[in-house]
């Protein structure tokens, strides 16, 4: 059963990968971003590593912020 | 010449792997070298001997301790860094704006206006630092420990430039104190380093501090110190990378 849910999550861990590679819009990309660490975040946890998730999570919230800090001083419409 | 030099290193980099491939041990192996000798003994001793019950802790700051004073620096080092690309150029100082503009908030929604954001900001400000406090201090015990305590205290800041007005912040610094306050953590793991050597110790030996107590308190006093140097190290380097990175800012709503 846990293999499953790995495969599945690793799965989409590929699929957001591409996305972010080859979305059009910045902004998209970073929220995406989120989303990778979050599942990342899980795998971590049932690899039987909290203590590395809580900081994958953490420092996952923080990035984004970070990035799109940056993407707001930069010209909105890059594609 | 750049692209066969770019075809060759990739032909390595995806032959290596497959040729080496039985050399290395398998996940799990019980009979490979690591899982056979280093880790039986910290399974054996590292409650008793360090005091902490959790063993990862133990392992990170009380046996390779000296590992982890070193990957404090390079974070300090890397705040330092970001902080020199991104200062300011004395002739241009006219160009970079210092005012940062609160996130522009739908004030006509009824929910915003039901809601005084500068009063939830310090209610949840104060409930993360608290919490930052319990993960820095009960992190022996449980998982956490000093950078997740610091990366929250980090947060908590981000939080403050985010939604608060430049006139009243609740806590704000400049990047160059953050990063002044960002090298005293790894000052203080080496301080703490250092006092086991006036009771005859080696570097980070924490059980032969000059203190008149058992031993594995001994250890606990030092894992905590060594924590809270990690804790002000993360938080202040994040501290200054926000502020490097805000002070360059002009927000495209402000134009």
């Amino acid at each position: 059963m846990v293999y499953i849910i790995e495969a599945i999550l690793l799965l989409g861990l590929i699929a957001i990968a591409l996305t972010i590679i080859f979305g059009r819009d910045l902004m998209v990309a970073v929220v995406i971003y989120c989303a990778f660490s979050f599942i990342t975040m899980f795998l971590y946890i049932i690899m039987g590593a909290p203590d590395v998730a809580f900081t994958e999570a953490v420092i996952g919230v923080i990035s984004t912020v970070f990035f799109i800090i940056i993407l707001r001083s930069i010209r909105r419409n890059i594609k | 010449m750049r692209k066969a030099l770019t075809v060759i290193l990739l032909v390595i980099v995806l032959t290596v792997p497959f040729v080496f491939f039985d050399i290395l041990p398998v996940i799990g192996d019980p009979d490979s070298a690591p899982n056979s000798h280093v880790s039986d003994y910290y399974i054996e001793h590292a409650v008793e001997e360090c005091n902490s019950p959790n063993m990862v802790t133990a392992v990170i700051v009380d046996y390779r301790a000296f590992d982890t004073m070193f990957e404090t620096t390079v974070m300090f080092l890397a705040g330092i860094a970001v902080m020199l690309i991104l200062a300011e150029h004395p002739k241009r100082k006219l160009m970079v704006p210092t005012r940062v503009r609160r996130l522009n908030v739908h004030e006509g929604s009824p929910v915003y206006r039901t809601v005084n954001k500068d009063v939830m900001v310090s209610v949840i400000q104060v409930l993360i630092l608290i919490y930052a406090m319990y993960v820095l201090f009960h992190g022996e015990v449980s998982l956490g420990g000093g950078f997740q305590a610091g990366a929250l205290i980090g947060m908590t800041y981000l939080l403050d430039v985010m939604v608060c007005r430049r006139e009243q912040p609740l806590f704000r610094t400049t990047k160059y104190k953050a990063g002044a306050i960002a090298g005293l953590g790894p000052l203080l793991y080496a301080v703490t380093g250092m006092i086991p050597f006036i009771g005859g110790g080696l570097y980070l030996q924490y059980g032969k501090m000059p203190f008149a107590i058992h031993e594995a308190e001994l250890h606990s006093i030092g894992i905590t110190s060594v924590e809270i140097g990690v804790t002000i190290g993360v938080a202040a380097t994040i501290i200054t990378i926000i502020n490097a990175l805000t002070e360059r800012i002009v927000f495209d709503d402000e134009i």
